[in-house]
């Protein structure tokens, strides 16, 4: 079986489409192929990729309640693609959006679902996920607690011979424990989506998001973009003001 | 002030241009949004891309009424229409607040009276369905108070359609 995941963010690095499909990925059997599409130029090298797949799944970033431009290019694409070589394969999607509510991608889900019908190939459900950016945020912390961690374990051990601490070991677990949390929603669904792409079934279609309150969420997103724009400058040129 | 923004040929642009103040002709020589948050976090409210729609968002963003012309891509708008909306996210800012009971950007240049849709070419109802769906969304998101979605089953209708 060989499975197209299909990266669907212009992002050439740290995309959260990227990181969710690479959890996906954990639970799909059979030969995967992991491609990404910027621009037109990509069309034709995924394109034969899907020539010879049964599945393939795009991980795509939510703009503006759809799907985004270069992508509904490439879905043009792949519609007479499909039909000129009567392709067959089943299509699912992971979308995330910048707001916590995870079913604010539901039109991009029946934009996905319309493209399907139009192609000729299955539609095979998807997930929604909202606080996409902060999902990002969260994988880029536990790598810091980890290496925090791993920093801790090699000094206390070379210093008084005690590896592992109970007091870092206690701290790691807190903060490992937290960005599971968080993440729960996004790994069952995960899960699920890979046992029904192994099994080629329809997997429905479920949103989800960063388990938060939304008015946390909104406090964290705002001192978020106000620290980005402080470092990048943003700040002092006006930054909620008409232009 | 109306702003439209097409997808159309130069003779519809022509009979467009005199019904409309400002308008953005969605003929898809541009590159799509990066998604890099620049127009929000860097240069407000303009791209850091230096093509016709570096500051696109301001038409749209001073606009009282928006009114899109688009060809049906599977209940979406155009790839071409699609992109100038992506590039326009500048007209809100980054900071976020509730809107239609869900999470919203806050809006740069205030609420605005009516987004209004016409898509043509071939159309199922389901993408039908959607487009009206996303349509609605896409007013919460930014900031119209009112919506309307209206399917042209033949394009010379638009002739007879006041602006």
């Amino acid at each position: 079986m060989k499975t197209v995941l299909i990266n669907g963010s212009p992002k050439r690095k740290l995309s959260v489409s990227s990181y969710l499909l690479g959890i996906l990925r954990l639970w799909v059997r059979g030969g995967v192929v992991k491609e990404q599409i910027r621009s037109k130029k990509d069309h034709e090298r995924v394109l034969e990729h899907i020539k010879t797949a049964d599945t393939v799944v795009f991980g795509l970033p939510l703009y503006v309640d759809g799907v985004p431009s270069h992508i509904l290019a490439f879905l043009k694409d792949m519609e007479s693609f499909c039909r000129e070589h009567s392709i067959c394969v089943k299509v699912y999607v992971i979308s995330n959006g910048g707001f916590i509510e995870g079913n604010q991608n539901r039109p991009l889900m029946q934009v996905m679902e319309n493209f399907c019908r139009r192609s000729k190939i299955e539609w095979c459900g998807g997930i929604g996920i909202g606080g996409g950016v902060m999902l990002n945020v969260l994988r880029i912390m536990f790598v810091v607690y980890l290496g925090l961690f791993l920093l801790n374990v090699v000094l206390s051990g070379a210093g008084t011979g005690n590896w592992l601490p109970s007091e870092v070991a206690g701290n790691f677990a807190k903060q490992a424990g937290m960005t599971l949390f968080f993440h729960l929603g996004v790994f069952f669904y995960s899960v699920r989506m890979g046992m029904a792409v192994n099994k080629g079934k329809y997997c429905g279609e479920k949103f989800t998001r960063v388990l938060l309150p939304s008015f946390l969420f909104i406090l964290m997103a705002d001192v978020f973009f106000v620290i980005i724009s402080v470092f990048q400058g943003g700040i002092l040129k006006g930054w909620l003001r008409k232009k | 002030m109306k702003a439209v923004i097409h997808d159309l040929n130069e003779e519809y642009e022509r009979l467009l241009r005199e019904k409309c103040e400002e308008m953005i002709s969605a003929n898809g020589r541009y590159a799509p949004c990066q998604g890099c948050f620049g127009c929000w976090t860097k240069h407000p409210a303009e791209c850091y891309m230096k093509d016709s729609l570096q500051t696109a968002c301001r038409i749209i963003g001073r606009a009282d009424e928006v009114i899109i012309i688009t060809d049906n891509c599977y209940g979406a708008y155009s790839p071409a229409v699609k992109n100038v909306l992506d590039r326009s996210i500048g007209l809100s800012t980054p900071l976020s607040t509730y809107r239609g009971k869900q999470m919203h950007h806050t809006l740069r240049y205030g609420r605005k009276d009516k987004l209004r849709v016409y898509a043509y070419g071939d159309m199922t109802d389901a993408e039908q369905e959607t487009f009206r769906n996303m349509v609605e969304r896409n007013a919460i998101n930014f900031g119209f108070r009112e919506s309307e979605f209206h399917y042209l089953a033949f394009l010379d209708e638009l002739e007879g359609i006041t602006l």
